[in-house]
């Protein structure tokens, strides 16, 4: 081959891999591909049924609800086929639901935990347990979706929540030197009043570069580094895709529950400390008698484990389990090692709790 | 071309070398970043940032806001007050209507023939294979 015909093909071949590149960052994957039905809403948010694979007859009698973060999309839950928590706990024979809250418009920039934990999941379990026929039921919250899980688990004990699974939970905001958000939104360096009368609730874009910025290598080098790298891995490229979908589907937070999240919870630990007021209610974690799971990850910057163990100390459960799984935030859940550790635990686990 | 290999039998990679150094200086970088954002100084950086951004554009928002306002007015438009006060009423309604359902619900569950919890039916047929 001649030294002319070389350098041309090797130039192609970097305008080819740049092409599948730019292509692989700009546009989207179809993602949450188990099938299921809408049987609830109200205003943004949506309560979906997963339709069941297992007959009737094999399936749990208790029903399983998913709660997720309200700043992200819970797609994340399902992201694409063969790589599905949902998909996975459908087959696993449990009828499973899943609350989407959407996403808040200017409209909503008053909703507050409030209204999320007393208004909209009583009324989506109601639903749920109406559709299943069952008195009890099954929660696993995820994120700030743990926390809305744990205060309708303190204030409702008595509304049949049997197990309650709770992942990378931020309950406890006592150790601020290990949580990087807590020195942000710090009150001599973050009025988060000025920045909620700018924009009504919190941009999606905000919350995204925020949780970007704490490893910011990472999510803005690294982590296009890797897809490059990887270019000819059709897994791996499928993978990054995916992912980056979800990365990039930006929802606001009701500007009432940032102000609780950042004035409350990080700058004043209410929570945990029992001095929680919601609608009047104080939130008492010694009221939660479910069956309670806590996974936590080892190396999450979002919620370092600090933050989820307290808890296990506060509940009044008689059966309950940390279970630590080496990984992030995310990875715990959606990372390629999730179907080995994760999942199957959580199956085991709640398998055995929902006869 | 003739087949090179690393001596440890591996393909040899020639950009293998240069890819070693460059993700030991990412790492080394991002081990460093990590730290910055990490300190009081990051915290009070950003902060001073955003609170000069949302001052500086404060007066502009604000005569955007009347300006729209004013126009929307002058062309008999709804404002997004306005569509914002009728969101939160059709909230209202949702939720009236969902009190409904959940009373109908109860009326439906108290028609129904009673009939002994699903656990105790999955025993009672799996008690019946038993049998057989």
């Amino acid at each position: 081959m001649s030294e002319a015909a070389v350098v041309p093909d090797q130039f192609l071949a970097w305008a080819e891999k740049l092409t599948n590149f730019s292509k692989a960052v700009t546009t989207k994957v179809p993602i949450a591909q188990t099938p299921k039905e809408l049987v609830w809403t109200l205003n943004k948010a949506k309560l979906y049924r997963y339709i069941p694979v297992v007959p009737a007859e094999k399936r749990h009698p208790i029903p399983l609800i998913l709660v997720f973060a309200l700043m992200n999309r819970p797609y994340i839950l399902d992201l694409r086929p063969g790589h599905s928590f949902v998909e996975f706990i459908v087959k696993q024979g449990y009828d499973l639901y899943l609350l989407d809250w959407g996403s808040p418009g200017p409209e909503d920039k008053h909703l507050k935990f409030d209204d999320y934990t007393l208004d909209y999941m009583p009324r989506a379990i109601r639903k749920m347990k109406a559709i299943a026929g069952a008195e009890e039921f099954s929660m696993l919250g995820w994120c700030i979706g743990a926390i809305l899980a744990t205060v309708y688990a303190a204030l409702r004990a008595d509304d049949g929540l049997r197990n309650l699974i709770l992942l990378t939970a931020p309950l406890d905001f006592s150790n601020k030197e290990s949580i990087t958000f807590a020195r942000w939104v710090d009150e001599r360096y973050f009025d988060v009043d000025k920045v909620l009368a700018a924009t009504g609730n919190m941009p999606g874009e905000m919350i995204d570069y925020g949780a970007r910025a704490l490893k910011p290598v990472d999510n803005y080098v690294l982590n296009y580094l890797k897809l490059w790298d990887n270019l000819n891995n059709p897994q791996v490229v499928e993978a990054w895709r995916a992912m980056n979908t979800w990365v990039t589907d930006n929802v606001p937070l009701a500007g009432g529950a940032f102000r609780q999240l950042v004035v409350d919870l990080y700058r004043n630990d209410r929570l945990m400390r029992g001095e929680w007021i919601i609608r009047g209610e104080r939130v008492d974690l010694s009221k939660i008698r479910a069956n309670l799971l806590t996974v936590i990850a080892e190396t999450d910057h979002i919620t370092p484990p600090c933050q989820s163990e307290a808890v296990m100390s506060k509940v009044r459960s008689k059966d309950k389990e940390l279970f630590r799984v080496r990984g992030g935030h995310i990875g715990i859940m959606a990372g390629s090692g999730a179907d080995r550790v994760t999942w199957p635990h959580i199956n085991g686990w709640l398998g055995r709790r929902s006869q | 071309m003739a087949d090179e290999r690393a001596p440890n039998g591996k393909d040899y990679d020639p950009q293998g070398a240069f890819r070693e150094v460059r993700d030991n200086y990412l790492d080394a970088w991002a081990r460093t970043m990590v730290e910055a954002v990490n300190s009081e100084a990051y915290a009070k950086a950003t902060g001073t940032m955003l609170d000069a951004y949302l001052t500086a554009s404060s007066p502009f928002r604000d005569a955007l806001e009347k300006t729209m306002l004013q126009a929307l007015h002058q062309l008999s438009m709804p404002s997004r007050a306005d569509f914002v006060s009728m969101a939160e009423r059709l909230t209202n309604v949702e939720m009236k209507l969902d009190d409904i359902d959940a009373k109908l619900d109860e009326v439906a569950k108290s028609m129904r023939p009673a009939s002994p919890p699903r656990a105790h039916r999955r025993a009672a047929r799996r008690n019946r294979k038993g049998a057989r």
